[in-house]
């Protein structure tokens, strides 16, 4: 019997739900991955060569991993799937599937803890066996202990692009070119909060070491804009462009690679946190983020949040709001326990240094210079541009909603997950509009929340 | 062959996977960047983000369609077939 | 546009294929929506073209017109659509339930609807992948499946390159008459002057007529469909049980719901249909999902394996005897209602749009309309049967 359920094995979740047991509270902790973790510290099983070089700190990740297969009060799902979760006036009912079978936790507690994606974007040539997402080429390498190809172009925008490219450097890979759209001054502006995290900086510094001995050398105010294929209609090529501050073309260059590493920052998963009925806000960096109090409360008595989905901050952050999330759960289910002030210090503090990330890191809309009617935008029903352009101009949609009905935009195996964002800011380009917060937030409505064999579903209660 | 290793086939030809691989990684690890071609225009697509989320890299795996290679681990003896569209 | 020479309320499925009409015919339409085409419950439709599901009735004069009239719709707008002539295929596993199909089937025959028996062999060869337990089926190969969405859309792009204008995000607060006679509408932003205004706005036409102080009992009528993931092609036509006719008929509020499956040109699959009385209640009811995956199972033991990727429902605007409205209200001249098609409103709406043409053109119209006039209801409180 467990009072509290946490949903999501990574660093939020693996805090969250040792504080609430270590307040007394009995846990139910349910991951969809096979081994605890989350993305940020995905490693792989003893049957792979050592992965703490992959990691600037994969101990603290070991730590809390290991500490929550010792207690008992933590029972753990791995590899649980939540198709579906409603409310019922504080009766939360979460639908899941696990091991084959569907399986029904009726609770009135829950911490959801469901993290982030890497962001894309789509250009030409995106969808190219060959080019993936940093967090892809990261979770191979940590995960499966495969190196995703021999000439590796990393880009993007971010701070985790510098632990993909070390990661490929030391498992023998080649970075041929490293490239950060924004320039690196804008830290500048955040001089106070980098002292106050002296440790991210060494972090840096470790990848950065690592990268400079593999030879690779970071370009900042580039972007990959074009991906070719060769004859086998696999990846051969990628356009780099020098870039101006809003993400216009420059100046265009040409190189070979086997796999293109290409991230956005991240876009949290607040599929659980919709469909349960908890308030969802546009963050700063217009991702779509679930509305928590100072207590890691989302608007709904009895569901706390923490980590990614309340706000891309990284895993400091994260695992600050998932012990305070932890005990403020446990208080509600009646545990003796408070909040302290070091605890909300400690979060307030990882908080700058996210605001800090967040405006050194801006995606600027120039990006959508780079595409022609031809560019895939949703990836899963292979729609243009051209064609979501027809639906604005011909069919006459005036919101991202519309024209995803009428071009199938979103409505494929991913849910709009990966073309979402983007498909929100190209309508609204078409329709010379800024998008509104709710077009952002109806983007990520999603009531079935992964799919279901219809066999399992039929033989559920 | 180890004890970590195990193997599977992909239409038909043999794949080496450590235990504990997803189908998609072991692939990968044989230079098999794409694993399907889209339903409507042809085209392949292999690992995308790689973390199951973006539902490109579908395979058929023992009969059953739209599995995602990046997170189903590799079994052995496992059927793995390109999936041509949604195989219809 | 200053003054129309009709306004039509309303961008869903009726009110497109009736403002197409209008335009042929060589009026000038405006249509209003408060919010964009398809809106209302054509965006939540299965695009289902149907001759198959009706009794020789008024309805099915209307069904069989209104299925030919589709096809000729696409040529005219140039496609777009997603239309396609898949036919449907009636299956019943219960001795009852095959007798009265082959009765309906016989009936229908007689009435103009083509129709050809499967023994248990052709209905494997129909559909290869039908549970093997199901030993008669009736195809009819005159129904047809769209993309609802698609089709409104294309319609209303259509109508504006006609002549025609769309407003999209006015809401009418009130249809204006003088002497019995309509002069116009007001809306939460304009005043238009027309002699004709159409009320096809499907579940909310209730709430629409009494803006012009009139009556039309029109209630909705909850259903869910099913959209899976892309699939193997599993199913070659629309596939249904035919209790699905009785829970057409049916009045109680209950839940009735019976297997309906089709794949689509996208290569989803749909498995509908519920219906229950629960006014607009907007949850999603689990306990209906699983029952309708029951059903499709039971139809086609392969879906087992087959994933349900999303789900939506809609509202079916929904008279109390089952026929659509479509005429001139009782009282006020100038005022047409093309409304209350039930689960068949893409299906009939073609036929809709020209019945009501040739009432206001004063041609000849296809069938007597009679049967449909709003006139029926005299006014007054609406019982529930």
């Amino acid at each position: 019997m467990h009072n509290v359920v946490v949903v999501g094995g990574g660093p939020a979740g693996l805090s969250a739900a040792l504080a609430a047991a270590a307040a007394g509270a009995p846990v139910l902790l349910i991951d969809s991955n096979s081994r605890l973790g989350g993305q940020y510290w995905r490693n792989s099983s003893d049957n792979f060569d050592d992965q703490h070089e992959q990691h600037f700190d994969l101990e603290t990740g070991l730590l809390l991993i290991n500490a929550v297969k010792a207690r008992k009060e933590i029972e753990v799902w791995s590899e649980a799937q939540i198709w579906s979760a409603t409310n019922n006036e504080g009766k939360f009912t979460l639908r899941i599937i696990y091991q084959g079978k569907e399986k029904i936790v009726n609770t009135a507690n829950i911490i959801l803890c469901t993290g982030a994606y890497d962001r894309t974007l789509p250009f030409p040539g995106w969808d190219i066996p060959g080019v993936m997402t940093p967090g892809g080429v990261q979770s191979l390498l940590k995960g499966h202990g495969v190196l995703a190809g021999k000439r590796v172009v990393v880009a993007g925008t971010g701070p985790f692009l510098l632990p993909v490219a070390a990661g490929v450097i030391k498992a023998g890979g080649e970075v041929v070119s490293l490239l950060e759209a924004n320039k690196s001054r804008r830290w500048l502006t955040s001089f106070n909060v980098i002292l106050e995290n002296l440790g991210k900086l060494k972090e840096a510094f470790y990848y950065i070491k690592t990268i400079s001995e593999g030879k690779a050398r970071a370009k900042f105010g580039y972007a990959v804009i074009t991906a070719h294929a060769g004859s086998n209609g696999e990846l051969e090529s990628v356009d780099i462009a020098k870039i101006d501050r809003n993400f216009n073309v420059k100046k265009i260059k040409n190189i070979k690679c086997d796999v293109a590493a290409i991230g956005w920052g991240f876009t949290a998963d607040t599929s659980l946190a919709g469909s349960l009925g908890c308030k969802q806000v546009v963050a700063k960096d217009e991702s779509v983020i679930v509305w928590v109090d100072n207590n890691q409360q989302t608007s709904i008595s009895g569901i706390f949040a923490a980590g990614e989905i309340t706000g891309i901050g990284g895993s400091e952050l994260s695992m600050a709001e998932g012990v305070i999330a932890g005990i403020a759960a446990a208080k509600f289910v009646g545990c003796k326990v408070e909040v302290l002030k070091a605890h909300r210090k400690r979060r307030a503090k990882r908080q700058r240094f996210a605001n800090a990330l967040i405006k050194a890191y801006p995606v600027k809309l120039g990006w959508q210079s780079w595409l022609n009617d031809q560019t895939t935008v949703c990836r899963c029903e292979e729609v243009s541009l051209g064609d979501l352009k027809y639906s604005v101009e011909e069919l006459g949609a005036t919101d991202s909603r519309t024209a995803k009905l009428f071009t199938r935009c979103g409505m494929g195996l991913c849910q709009g997950r990966i073309c979402g964002r983007s498909v929100v800011d190209l309508v609204a380009n078409e329709l010379k509009l800024l998008p509104t917060d709710t077009d952002r937030i109806s983007a990520v409505n999603r009531p079935i929340i992964t799919p279901i064999p219809l066999g399992v579903l039929a033989q559920g209660e | 062959m180890s004890q970590f290793e195990i193997e599977f086939t992909f239409d038909g030809k043999a794949i080496p996977a450590i235990i504990g691989q997803s189908v998609g990684a072991a692939l990968l690890a044989t230079n098999q960047r794409s694993l399907r071609k889209t339903r409507f225009n042809k085209n392949k697509r292999g690992i995308f983000c790689g973390i199951g989320v973006c539902f490109d890299c579908l395979v058929v795996v023992d009969g059953v369609t739209n599995q995602r290679a990046c997170i189903i681990e590799a079994k052995p003896g496992m059927k793995v077939q390109t999936q041509d569209g949604s195989n219809a | 546009m200053k003054n129309p020479d009709a306004i039509v309320i309303g961008a869903g499925v009726v009110g497109a294929c009736t403002a197409l009409a209008l335009s042929n015919a060589g009026l000038k339409v405006l249509v209003i929506d408060r919010g964009p085409v398809a809106s209302g419950t054509t965006g939540a439709g299965e695009g289902n073209i149907l001759v198959s599901d009706k009794e020789p009735s008024a309805e099915l004069t209307l069904a069989i017109r209104s299925r030919d009239a589709w096809f000729e719709i696409d040529t005219d707008i140039g496609g777009g659509i997603e239309l396609e002539a898949k036919g449907g295929v009636v299956v019943s596993r219960s001795t009852k339930g095959i007798s009265d199909l082959k009765k309906l089937a016989s009936l229908q025959k007689v009435n103009g609807v083509e129709t050809i028996e499967l023994d248990a062999s052709s209905l494997q060869e129909a559909e290869p992948f039908i549970s093997k337990d199901i030993s008669y089926g009736v195809l009819y190969p005159g129904d047809a499946q769209c993309q609802p969405m698609l089709a409104a859309a294309q319609i209303i792009r259509a109508v504006r390159k006609r002549g025609g204008s769309f407003i999209q995000g006015e809401n009418v607060v009130k249809i204006n008459s003088v002497s019995g006679s309509i002069i116009g509408l007001t809306t939460d932003k304009n005043t238009y002057s027309t002699p004709v205004v159409i009320n096809a706005t499907g579940t909310w036409a209730g709430e629409v007529a009494k803006l012009a102080n009139s009556f039309l009992p029109i209630l909705p009528r909850r259903g869910f469909i099913l959209v899976t993931s892309p699939a193997p092609k599993i199913i070659n036509h629309k596939v249904y049980d035919a209790d699905y006719v009785a829970n057409v008929a049916s009045g109680e509020a209950d839940l009735q719901s019976s297997a309906v499956v089709e794949g689509t040109a996208s290569g989803t699959i749909l498995i509908g249909a519920s219906r229950e009385r629960v006014g607009f209640k907007n949850d999603l009811n689990i306990a209906i999902l699983r029952q309708l995956a029951r059903q499709a199972i039971s139809l086609f033991p392969v879906l087992s394996t087959i994933q349900l990727l999303r789900a939506y429902r809609g509202f079916r605007p929904y008279a109390p005897d089952h026929l659509p409205v479509i005429g001139e209200d009782e009282n006020i001249s100038g005022l047409w209602h093309a409304a209350g098609h039930e689960g068949a409103g893409i299906g009939l709406a073609p036929a809709t749009g020209e019945l009501i043409t040739a009432q206001i053109t004063g041609a000849t119209p296809f069938m007597d309309p009679a049967p449909f006039s709003p006139k029926r209801f005299k006014g007054g409180e609406y019982v529930a049967v």
